[in-house]
C-alpha cells in the first residue's frame, strides 16, 4: 500500500510532450512512462487530480483511467463507501442493545379493568429489562393488586411483555350504575319487554323525551326494596313533524334591468380616481366587483366596480289548491330531514289549517323505535 | 541556504567568463539525471529524453528511461542512461 497522496492518469493522444510542459508549469507530476507512442502514464498530488483532469479535458486529451492511492483517499473512500456499513454496525449494536428490554405490553382478557390500569402497574412496579423481569412476580402482583383479578399469566414473546387476565365474575346488579332508562325520544309505546326493574308507563302511554321509563329497583315480597339495573327493550311510535306555510298574498322583489355602474380606481386601498353614475333609484340592491386595472404590472392598482340594480315590488296571489302538492311535498321533506336514516317508516299523514291569508301544512312521520337508553350514572 | 551547485560555480576557476546561470545537469551513477533550468520536454520515451535548455537542447540517451519527476524547470530522469548530449 502506498501511503503518499497522489492520483496516477493515463492518457492517450498525440503530442504528449507538448501538454506534460503545460501541466509541469502548474503542478508537480511524477513517474511520466511513456510506454507507447501514444500512451503515457503520470502522476500528480491527490489534491490537484481534479484541476489536472479539468486540464485534460479542456485540452480534449482522452483519459483512459485515473487511480488515487495514499492515506487520504483511503480516509475519504472509507468514509464514503465504508460509511453504510458502520452504519450497518451501529445499527446493530443499537438494535442488540434495545431487544434486551421491553418495549410493548399486550393484554388480553379485560373486561371492566382498563389497559392502561394494568400496563401502568406492571410499567411502574416492575423493570423492562428482560432479563430482569420476573413473569412470576408481576402475576402475583397483579392479583394482589386489583381486587377484579382472579387469574393472571405473562409470558415474553420478543419485545412484549403478553398479559392474559381473568376477572372475577360478579352479579350484573354490581356493575350496575342503578340508573333509571328514559326515553330517547317523544312517542307512544306499543310494546314493553321488561328484563328487570319496577315499570313507570304502560303500553299506550305517550312519552316525552327524557321521560323516566323504568325505575332502577324492585320490590320483593317482604317489601323491602332492591336495587338492580334497569333494563328493558321497549318499543315505541315516534312522531317526527315538518312544517311549511303558503300565504295567500306576498310581496316578490324583482330586478328591472335598469343598472347603475360605478368605478373607483385604488391603489393600496386609497382612491386615486372614480367615475361615479348618479342612483336615483328607489329601490336598488348593490354587487361589487374588485379587478386588476393591468396584469403584471408593478404598482397594484385596482378597479372596484360596482353595480346598482332597480328593484321593484311585485304583489302576488296565488292560490293554495294549485301549489297544495308542492307545499305537502316540503313539509315532508322537513319531517324527513329531523327522522335522519329511519327506513322503516309505520305511517304517514298531513293536517292542513288555514288561518287569515296563510295555510299552515303539518306532515308526520310515524317510526317505530327503541326507546328505552340505558343511563349509567 | 547553502546550495552545492552554487558553491561549485564560485569556486571554480572562469578565466574567460563563460555564463554559468543556464542551467545544471547532474549524472548519479548513471541511474539518475537531475536537470535544473529546462524550460520544455521535446521527447519522451523510454530510450531517448530530450529537452530544451537556455540556447541549447539536451538529448539523454539510455534504456527503460522514465521521468521520476517533471516541474516548472526541474526534471528527473531514472533508468539506465547511456549518453547525455548538448546540441
Amino acid at each position: 500500500m502506498k501511503w503518499k497522496n497522489q492520483t496516477k492518469f493515463k492518457i492517450s493522444g498525440l503530442n504528449q510532450e507538448k501538454l506534460l510542459n503545460e501541466l509541469s508549469k502548474s503542478f508537480t507530476l511524477s513517474d511520466i512512462d511513456r510506454q507507447s507512442k501514444n500512451n503515457t502514464t503520470f502522476s500528480c498530488g491527490f489534491f490537484e487530480h481534479k484541476k489536472v483532469e479539468k486540464i485534460l479535458k479542456n485540452k480534449g486529451v482522452k483519459v483512459e483511467s485515473v487511480t488515487h492511492e495514499g492515506v487520504f483517499f483511503l480516509l475519504k473512500k472509507a468514509l464514503t463507501s465504508y460509511g453504510l456499513i458502520a452504519a450497518l454496525v451501529v445499527f446493530s449494536a443499537l438494535f442488540f442493545l434495545q431487544n434486551n428490554f421491553v418495549v410493548q405490553y399486550e393484554v388480553t382478557g379485560l373486561d371492566k379493568l382498563s389497559k392502561t390500569e394494568v400496563v401502568d402497574f406492571v410499567k411502574s412496579n416492575f423493570p423492562s429489562k428482560k432479563s430482569a423481569l420476573d413473569t412470576e412476580a408481576v402475576e402475583i402482583g397483579l392479583i394482589e393488586n386489583f381486587e377484579r383479578v382472579s387469574f393472571a399469566s405473562c409470558i415474553i414473546k420478543g419485545q412484549t411483555l403478553v398479559i392474559n387476565i381473568k376477572e372475577k365474575l360478579l352479579p350484573d346488579e354490581m356493575y350496575g350504575g342503578f340508573a333509571p332508562l328514559v326515553a330517547s325520544e317523544d312517542g307512544k309505546i306499543t310494546q314493553i319487554n321488561l328484563i328487570s326493574g319496577t315499570l313507570r308507563v304502560k303500553v299506550g302511554d305517550i312519552v316525552k323525551k327524557g321521560e323516566v321509563l323504568v325505575d332502577p329497583y324492585t320490590i320483593d315480597t317482604s317489601g323491602q326494596m332492591k336495587k338492580v339495573d334497569a333494563k328493558a327493550e321497549i318499543l315505541a311510535d315516534v312522531y317526527f313533524e315538518g312544517m311549511a306555510n303558503h300565504y295567500q298574498h306576498f310581496i316578490e322583489v324583482v330586478r328591472t334591468g335598469n343598472v347603475v355602474v360605478q368605478n373607483d380606481i385604488t391603489l393600496f386601498g386609497l382612491s386615486i380616481y372614480n367615475f361615479k353614475e348618479e342612483n336615483n333609484f328607489k329601490m336598488y340592491e348593490v354587487e361589487t366587483e374588485d379587478v386588476d386595472l393591468i396584469k403584471n404590472l408593478f404598482l397594484p392598482f385596482k378597479m372596484r366596480k360596482t353595480y346598482i340594480y332597480e328593484l321593484k315590488e311585485n304583489v302576488i296571489e296565488s292560490n293554495f289548491e294549485d301549489v297544495k302538492e308542492e307545499i305537502v311535498a316540503k313539509a315532508k321533506e322537513k319531517a324527513l330531514e329531523k327522522c335522519g336514516e329511519c327506513d322503516n317508516i309505520k305511517d304517514e299523514f298531513y293536517t292542513i289549517r288555514h288561518l287569515s291569508g296563510v295555510t299552515i301544512v303539518n306532515f308526520c312521520i310515524v317510526i317505530e323505535q327503541q326507546l328505552a337508553v340505558y343511563q349509567n350514572s | 541556504m547553502f546550495n552545492f551547485l552554487n558553491e561549485v560555480k564560485e569556486n571554480v576557476k572562469n578565466p574567460k567568463n563563460f555564463d554559468l546561470n543556464g542551467f545544471n545537469i547532474i549524472n548519479i551513477s548513471g541511474k539518475l539525471l537531475y536537470v535544473e533550468g529546462h524550460t520544455g520536454l521535446v521527447t519522451l520515451s523510454k530510450e531517448l529524453i530530450s529537452f530544451r535548455v537556455k540556447k541549447a537542447v539536451i538529448m539523454v540517451e539510455g534504456k527503460d528511461m522514465i521521468l521520476s519527476e517533471l516541474s516548472d524547470n526541474t526534471i528527473k530522469i531514472c533508468g539506465e542512461i547511456k549518453k547525455v548530449e548538448q546540441i
